[in-house]
């Protein structure tokens, strides 16, 4: 997936592809490097490659990121990303990986579905448990896909940019806050 | 004594609502009116006494859901030492506790366990709520998830704030407590205690009651051995 950013047009050229990023392509998976986030190096890759991308960085002992340090998601109004951190404990390696979700319309903005990664690591499934409660990405065949950290009943996903923090007998002071 | 009887005649909403329905030939019989008349009398001579006694043993619930639960842990060690005043033993159950300290930001999830385990205190039940963020949501405060002040959802006795509020503050809402319990009357008290709801437990991740849940598997589980 290839798109380009609007918010900075300097940029128009595209980086090189890093390590990780060869490495794929060498495995024919395509991806964009992004600029590094604190000196580890930030690749876009697309939905469809996301799973056999994660499971090559796994298994194979060229790369051996077998560590899934977190997931998490980010609201950019337009899209939803899901961001990947993996480490490798025997390179002393680190990668991040997006994937950017398009938003499916903006009355039903609940609907930015990605296929689950618990069913072959099984780290992801509290990660993703929270990225689906606090941002709302539907993670599709996840074994157990509930709220984590909110209560069964709450409304809506808290980081969304959208998001309208509710007001009733518990929560009312300070009605001119940024909420 | 006809003096003590006739000025709490009225006192407690038993006598109140029971007057009518007690016809006058039993007036001068055993009734419930008589029985709270003699509780009346009773408690203002055994209170003082009983309240001593109570004051200087309440046993607090161990519940500390953030950083004044470390201060917390820090009154009952020997630097402090919550335990020259009767109050070191920490208990881990409601059933046997008296008081409930409040340490930490109370959230919205949280919330509900809370009300519970107040509820499955027994009466007579303190609350002292510590911290900033149990009087106000402190700087949490605008978060979604947060209750704003614990006495949204309990009835707090004493407010403590402070973030965290030192152990020396912790002793010394300790003392108020005490000081409040000593002043206490047990019909007063008896007529203002909090009315006991049926509790009903819910699965936190689906909100179904634990009741059908455990149906549900009782049920499986018989499907399962009636298919071997």
């Amino acid at each position: 997936m290839s798109q380009t950013d609007t918010n900075k047009p300097n940029e128009t050229k595209e980086m090189e592809l890093g390590k990780f990023g060869k490495f794929l392509k060498d495995n024919g998976i395509d991806s964009t490097r992004k600029d590094d986030s604190i000196n580890v190096e930030t690749i876009v890759i697309s939905v469809k490659d996301l799973e056999p991308a994660l499971r090559l960085l796994k298994t194979s002992s060229e790369t051996k990121l077998n560590m899934l340090l977190t997931i998490s998601g980010v609201d950019y109004t337009d899209r939803i990303d899901s961001i990947y951190h993996l480490w490798s404990y025997d390179h002393n390696d680190a990668l991040v990986i997006k994937v950017e979700l398009p938003k499916q319309s903006q009355a039903n903005t609940d609907t930015v579905n990605l296929t689950s990664i618990a069913n072959f690591w099984s780290a992801a499934n509290w990660h993703e448990r929270e990225t689906y409660d606090l941002v709302g990405i539907r993670y599709l065949r996840h074994p157990y896909l509930r709220r984590i950290l909110n209560p069964w009943d709450w409304e809506g996903h808290p980081l969304r940019r959208d998001y309208k923090q509710l007001v009733d007998a518990l929560n009312d002071k300070n009605p001119h806050s940024f909420r | 004594m006809s003096e003590l009887l006739n000025n709490d005649l009225n006192s407690t909403d038993l006598a109140r609502e029971n007057a009518a329905l007690i016809s006058p030939e039993l007036a001068d019989t055993v009734t419930l009116t008589s029985i709270d008349k003699a509780i009346n009398m009773l408690s203002q001579i055994v209170s003082p006494i009983a309240n001593l006694a109570r004051s200087n043993s309440v046993w607090p619930l161990t519940f500390g859901t953030s950083c004044c639960a470390i201060e917390m842990m820090c009154v009952g060690m020997s630097a402090f030492d919550i335990s020259r005043f009767g109050s070191e033993v920490f208990r881990a159950t409601p059933r046997q506790a008296d008081l409930i300290i409040t340490a930490g930001t109370i959230t919205r999830k949280m919330a509900s366990a809370l009300i519970t385990l107040y509820e499955q205190l027994p009466e007579p039940k303190y609350v002292i709520a510590m911290g900033a963020c149990t009087i106000t949501g402190g700087m949490f405060n605008d978060s979604y998830s947060v209750v704003q002040g614990v006495d949204r959802i309990i009835p707090v006795d004493v407010y403590l704030p402070g973030c965290p509020p030192r152990p020396e503050a912790i002793l010394d809402a300790l003392l108020k407590l005490q000081q409040k319990i000593r002043t206490e009357n047990y019909a007063k008290r008896r007529v203002q205690a909090y009315q006991q709801r049926p509790v009903c437990y819910v699965d936190y991740d689906c909100g179904r009651p634990l009741e059908d849940l455990l149906a549900m598997a009782m049920e499986d589980t018989s499907l399962a051995l009636d298919q071997k």
